[in-house]
């Protein structure tokens, strides 16, 4: 029984190690092609942005003037993490940079945005 | 009272069964709320704390985006696949500029992307955005 108990508690911890609780934004964008996208390692909260503007936030649609809060929540739970903004490639500029304010004010000091890795023509 | 003595050469006997339930249960936990999300972007400065910084005009490197997806450098309207051209050559006259993008509010954030991936491309790793003055 040693051995099995062994490699359980070894899965354990290597599961407790690498669980990072994103909060997902709970749809799927056409994220826009760059090539110098970096992997973002610490990226826990989602914000999408669709092409209508409307902003996505933990699987619901929400204000703009609710990003601020929800960020400042979300850095209350994990102070480490950072803010990835999933824009779809339609998405009005505008928006854009308002969530990126909304989630400064928040306390969030590194936000990307995101792009997928690959050439942009 | 007489206390019990355990019999010291009696080999301890633990009952394991409740921990590995334990054990069992916090494994499957993890693994099933485990998510290795891995999003791939490009950082951004958003210098947004008050007072805002006005840039002086001579150390910036600005690049417009129209309402309409037109991309506008120096007075000029620039293709979207020569603005690492523009932005080498801007940085070769002034290496200490930064790089600034002014988009339209209507303009689509996929432009802005590929805008701020050519000036990355170009060397510009501190590229900023700049809000509306108005």
């Amino acid at each position: 029984m040693t051995p099995m108990l062994d490699i359980v508690f070894i899965m354990l911890i290597f599961f407790i190690v690498t669980t990072s609780f994103v909060k997902e934004a709970g749809i799927e964008v056409n994220k826009p092609p760059a090539e110098t996208a970096v992997p973002q390692t610490q990226g826990n909260v989602m914000i999408a942005i669709t092409e209508n503007g409307d902003i996505w936030m933990q699987k619901k649609v929400v204000e703009l003037e609710q990003v601020r809060l929800l960020v400042e929540q979300a850095k209350a739970e994990n102070p480490e993490g950072s803010v990835v903004i999933l824009a779809d490639e339609n998405a009005p500029t505008g928006v854009v940079v308002q969530v990126m304010d909304g989630a400064r004010l928040g306390g969030a000091d590194r936000v990307a945005l995101a792009a997928s890795e690959g050439s942009g023509s | 009272m007489r206390r019990k003595h355990k019999n010291s050469d009696e080999e301890a006997d633990i009952n394991m069964t409740p921990m590995l339930d334990i054990v069992f249960i916090m494994l499957i936990f993890f693994i099933v709320t485990t998510s290795f999300v891995k999003e791939a972007g490009i950082n951004v400065n958003r210098p947004t704390d008050a007072p805002p910084q006005t840039k002086e005009e001579n150390d910036v490197v600005l690049i417009e985006i129209t309402d309409t997806g037109q991309i506008r450098m120096g007075g000029r309207t620039v293709d979207i696949g020569a603005v690492q051209a523009n932005v080498e050559r801007a940085r070769a006259e002034k290496p200490d500029a930064t790089v600034v993008v002014a988009a339209g509010k209507d303009s689509n954030a996929g432009i802005l992307v590929r805008v701020i991936d050519q000036a990355r491309q170009a060397g510009a790793l501190n590229v900023s955005i700049a809000s509306d003055a108005t």
